[in-house]
């Protein structure tokens, strides 16, 4: 069994574009949201309560 | 969590046979490096009941004579000649390790015959390390009666034993070849990690409230690291660089989680083909690599009156478990050595590898879940097959089990030293003695990562854009904001001082 050649595996990437879905958009959103959100207060109570 | 792919380098990849093999005892290896690190901490606690079992094991002091260097570990084998001490480790090693091997369906004679090269030269490296010249810090220098040294402290046998295995990787493929069976890095660091534990335990029974704080700001930090990174790194992926679901989301995971493990779980929850978490992987070990010869001394020039931010930084930006630990603990030497030299502060040697392990150990603990949460997406979401259901069992499968006994240990010597307080002095020479075989294991794990890293080859396999992406992203944005989590989180928090 050959395993397939990364280079060829990257052509094909480019040449079957898949466009962003819009629930990637949204984990990809909301992820990064609840991220910062998360930081603020993780940073307050780390500074006053820790 | 899983094994490093041995595929990285054409030189010790497996045969299919191999594989399969390897993909049958993968939780296995997890296991093992639990009852290994489990099995010396045990015989290093019987120091409490007054019988040293590993007092025989081989030290290695800063020297300026080489015949002075060696000795065993314990008083109570003072008469031991050094060079007995040394052979003795290894025999000792050995047949620890063999029993693994066995448990892993290993050629025995192979392993044997390349745990005993990766040994030698290892412990050659560590030797050459503790050079006076290369390792002494500035306090030592007059008792060593030099003017001078590198101040790199006997830490730099890691970056020397990291060194030696490129060496080997790149240039010669028949030795890297005679050595396969027994360059298992995440075997060794796991078991380290799990030794570790104990050692850290220590550190927590003398500074309660500075422990307690340390693992609050690792989960805070970890967390953010997931859901800060990785968005980010998947967008860049799909949308600049037009990289399939399939490719983007391992190769996310693996550039901004726990590199190799992650990549592997997530490769898995989302339905990739093997091929893509191993491509990625190997690509995650090249940059750790990188990233261990650059980032502690960053860290050392520019963070050594913040050392915790330090620390945090190599858990949260240098990936795999074994670079980022071993990261941690050369930043640990680097940083308290220049503070020493710079400003007289004698930090207590640990805590900064401590932050370093303990972010990296959350990290791994959250990879399972991770996993799990994109397989649920992915399988709900996105590519959604009909009856297709996702089990809640996947986050146990998926959970790093040498993280375990890192638990285990750390809550072992808490647990004895505050019920008994008057056990802590015992306890804390029992550590010292297991702590030897812990960097042992550490500088197995340097020179086998360095034996499995062959840039020439990967960079011969059309791995150019995804390096581009692993680049821009690594040293664009992960580095950066890990460094700005990590002052967040660890600024103004500083280790425990023994003088200054």
């Amino acid at each position: 069994m050959t395993e397939p050649r990364i280079a060829e595996e990257l052509e094909k990437m480019e040449s079957d574009y898949e466009p962003l879905l819009p629930v990637e958009r949204k984990l990809i959103c909301y992820t990064f949201g609840t991220g910062v959100v998360l930081l603020a207060i993780f940073v307050l109570i780390s500074r006053w309560f820790v | 969590m899983t094994n490093l792919p041995t595929t990285l380098n054409p030189a010790t990849a497996p045969s299919q046979g191999e594989a399969l093999a390897i993909a049958q005892t993968r939780v296995t290896e997890d296991w093992l490096a639990v009852w290994i690190g489990l099995f010396v901490f045990a015989l290093s606690l019987a120091l409490l009941f007054g019988i040293d079992l590993l007092g025989w094991a081989v030290t290695t002091s800063v020297w300026t004579v080489p015949s002075k260097a060696l000795a065993p570990a314990s008083k109570h084998f003072a008469n031991l000649p050094a060079p007995l001490s040394l052979v003795a480790t290894y025999f000792f090693l050995l047949a620890v390790l063999l029993v693994g091997a066995k448990a892993l369906r290993a050629d025995l004679k192979r392993f044997a015959a390349g745990f005993t090269a990766i040994f030698i030269v290892s412990y050659a490296c560590w030797f050459l390390g503790s050079w006076a010249y290369i390792a002494a810090t500035p306090d030592k220098r007059p008792a060593l009666k030099i003017a001078w040294s590198l101040n790199l402290t006997n830490e730099s046998g890691f970056i020397i034993a990291l060194l030696a295995g490129l060496v080997v990787g790149n240039f010669l493929p028949r030795v890297a070849r005679a050595l396969k069976e027994a360059v298992r890095p995440e075997l060794y660091i796991k078991t380290a990690i799990v030794i570790l534990g104990g050692f850290l335990g220590i550190a927590a029974l003398e500074q309660r409230q500075l422990a307690t704080s340390v693992i609050f700001r690792g989960i805070c930090a970890i967390i953010e690291a997931y859901l800060i990174y990785w968005p980010i790194v998947y967008f860049i992926s799909r949308r600049y660089f037009g990289f399939s679901r399939e490719w983007a989301a391992p190769l996310a995971s693996g550039i901004s989680i726990c590199g190799v493990s992650a990549a592997i779980a997530t490769g898995s929850a989302i339905r990739a083909r093997p091929i893509v978490p191993i491509m990625v992987s190997s690509l995650v070990v090249i940059f750790s690599v990188i990233e261990l010869m650059v980032l502690p001394f960053a860290a050392q020039h520019f963070l050594y009156g913040q050392p915790m931010v330090a620390g945090a930084w190599m858990g949260l930006a240098v990936k795999t478990d074994g670079a980022a630990v071993a990261s941690g603990a050369i930043t640990d030497a680097l940083i308290r050595a220049k503070a020493l030299a710079a400003t007289g502060v004698v930090y207590q040697a640990g805590w900064i590898m401590g932050v370093s392990a303990t972010v990296k150990v959350f990290i791994d603990v959250f990879i399972g879940v991770w996993a799990f949460i994109l397989a649920w997406i992915w399988s709900a979401k996105i590519e959604r097959l009909p009856g297709e259901k996702v089990r809640v069992v996947e986050i146990w499968q998926r959970f790093p089990k040498f993280i375990l006994g890192y638990v285990a240990t750390f809550l072992i010597v808490l647990a004895i030293g505050i019920v008994v307080p008057g056990l802590i002095p015992k306890v804390k020479a029992s550590m010292a003695q297991a702590n030897l075989f812990r960097s042992i294991f550490f500088l197995m794990t340097f020179f086998a990562i360095g034996v499995l890293s062959n840039f020439r080859k990967l960079w011969q396999e059309g791995i150019a854009k995804l390096a581009a992406v692993y680049v821009l992203c690594l040293f664009g944005y992960i580095i950066w904001v890990g460094l700005l989590i990590s002052w967040l989180f660890f600024h103004g928090v500083l280790p425990p001082t023994l003088r200054g």
